[in-house]
């Protein structure tokens, strides 16, 4: 087993046994339930009341109109799972990322690591490849819950295509998670105290999240992670188009919005993504970038600091 | 007939932070198989120096070779004939003895980790901690679980940094016994300690370094052939304190 992989399976078996990032995790379990669960409770409500109404019509021999519930997309039942990712699922990264330094910093374990026979990349590599499974994890929780949900609504029709565009959903939003994981991972490492990194990585997200849609899109903070705010139009002003074309290609929030409603296929036909850069070029990228600034913030570590007082 | 390669080997070996000179020029070599111990004030250089040789520092000037390999152009090879037990370990809490140790047996890359693990218990006497997990540990048997995962690969060196800090009388004891079963096993040890007691019977060699410089470097032998009217208290506290014309 490579150096890298061993650091990668410490840390994941570590952060199995954290009480912290076992609560964030089930905390984000429970919401992608609710979010099914009200999806469930919404679908078969309109289906229950078509039903009866068709039922109605036909007896009084009216013509009866489609089914609403299979004229839309099955996958529109989980708009709210974008919404729980943004915040749950990002900010449950960030912890990881910070425990995944934390965690070896409090422990005195830098320097034995430090003192043994690798790269320093591969422990880099190691903390990395454990960040990427730890969100991949959290996707796959999502994954099943929400594949689940899908086969239990008897009304849905779901077809190999929906399927693929949940698989799509879900990599997005992987992408995105893990883009403040990788931030969370480099301030820690970065920085000496690692709680500075735990704030650093926050605010970074709070202003991805809150700030930058309201400058580029004059989107209300509060609606800035809801999918259904891709919806509204831009105000057609001077600043907004500035900012939209200089702040777009980072506000991250606002592309993975637009992505979730057009991958869960609730968006009108031929909406446009807002701003220069497409969510499927901005989050590869964003990925990219947060994933350089953590393997360089982790191969440069200071492997002496830490122990009980860290 | 060729020279033995000294154990570490250092040569205008320096550390400095910018205006502030944390380790002025060391030159100094321990033979293979010697107990060394590196004395000195609190601040005096030493933690510095272990970490310089430990590669985890990386030197101002100068160079140092330790089991014949450079620190800086061959870190890799310096880290595989090393072990090192920082002050202060604490290891990973939630993990029994047994998932630390194997982890850093694998990290070490030991062919047999299991294998390496039980026999290390089983030299140190702990195995009966195997399986606890060592968030549960005093900080005795802490240390002597770090002491393991320094030795499970069989360095060729071993670096303690002030492995008796915070032991009961009953605990240094043992790492005494320790030391002494592992230099009998051939292992060179280059120790940082505060503990005169400790350095007068574990020792073979002894350095003093004060303020970042090495005023005194001698066998512990012609220490005692030297100054035997003289405690290795009053000698360290007059070479550290006054310079090594002291110890004249």
């Amino acid at each position: 087993m490579t150096p890298a992989r061993l650091i990668a399976r410490q840390s994941l078996s570590g952060l199995t046994r954290d009480r912290s990032v076992l609560i964030l995790i089930a905390f984000f379990a429970a919401m992608v339930l609710v979010t099914a669960w009200l999806g469930w409770s919404a679908t078969n409500t309109v289906d229950a009341i078509y039903v009866d109404a068709a039922t109605y019509l036909a007896a009084s021999g009216q013509p009866v109109p489609p089914n609403p519930v299979s004229q839309s997309a099955p996958l529109a039942v989980l708009r709210n799972l974008g919404v729980y990712i943004s915040l749950i699922g990002a900010f449950g990264s960030i912890v990881i990322g910070q425990l995944l330094i934390e965690t070896d910093r409090r422990a005195g374990t830098l320097p034995l690591i430090g003192a043994r026979p690798f790269e320093r990349s591969d422990l880099a590599l190691g903390k990395m490849r454990a960040m990427v499974t730890a969100t991949g994890a959290m996707m796959a929780v999502a994954a099943v819950i929400s594949v689940a949900m899908l086969f239990t609504i008897p009304s849905l029709v779901v077809r190999p295509g929906d399927l693929l565009r949940l698989a799509l959903f879900l990599v997005a939003g992987w992408a995105y998670i893990t883009i403040f994981g990788f931030v969370a991972l480099g301030a820690a490492a970065r920085m000496p105290a690692t709680a500075s990194g735990l704030i650093a990585a926050t605010v970074v997200w709070l202003v991805v999240t809150f700030v930058l849609p309201e400058l580029t899109a004059n989107v209300h903070p509060t609606a800035a992670i809801n999918p259904v705010s891709t919806l509204a139009t831009t105000p057609d002003s001077v600043f907004f188009h500035l900012m939209s074309r200089v702040l777009g290609p980072l506000s991250l929030a606002e592309g993975f919005a637009w992505a979730s409603g057009d991958l869960l296929s609730f968006l009108p036909d031929g909406l446009a993504p807002r701003g220069p850069v497409p969510p499927a070029v901005a989050l590869p990228v964003a990925l990219i970038l947060a994933g350089l600034f953590a393997a360089h913030s982790s191969a440069k570590l200071d492997l002496n600091a830490g122990g009980p007082d860290a | 007939m060729t020279k033995a390669i000294p154990a570490v080997s250092t040569s205008g070996l320096s550390k400095s932070y910018g205006d502030a000179v944390v380790l002025h020029p060391l030159s100094l070599d321990v033979p293979k198989g010697e107990v060394f111990g590196f004395l000195g004030h609190n601040g005096a250089g030493k933690t510095t120096t272990i970490r310089l040789l430990t590669t985890l520092l990386a030197p101002t000037s100068g160079t140092a070779r330790v089991a014949g390999h450079d620190v800086a152009s061959d870190p890799i090879k310096v880290r595989a004939s090393i072990g090192y037990l920082p002050e202060n370990v604490r290891l990973y809490d939630r993990f029994t003895t047994r998932e630390n140790l194997t982890f850093f047996a694998r990290l070490s890359g030991v062919a047999g980790p299991v294998e390496a693990v039980r026999e290390t218990l089983d030299f140190l006497d702990i195995a009966p901690l195997a399986d606890r997990r060592v968030g549960t540990f005093s900080k005795g048997m802490r240390q002597r679980v770090g002491l393991a995962q320094a030795i499970l690969h069989q360095p060729e060196v071993l670096f303690l940094d002030e492995p008796t800090s915070g032991l009961d009388p009953m605990g240094v004891r043992q790492l005494r016994e320790i030391i002494e079963k592992l230099h009998a096993r051939g292992m060179t040890i280059f120790m940082n300690t505060h503990l005169l007691s400790e350095v007068a019977r574990s020792c073979t060699s002894i350095g003093v370094l004060a303020h970042g410089k090495l005023v005194f470097h001698d066998s512990m032998q012609a220490v005692a052939d030297k100054y035997d009217e003289r405690s290795l208290e009053d000698l360290y506290v007059g070479v550290a304190e006054r310079g090594p014309e002291v110890a004249a």
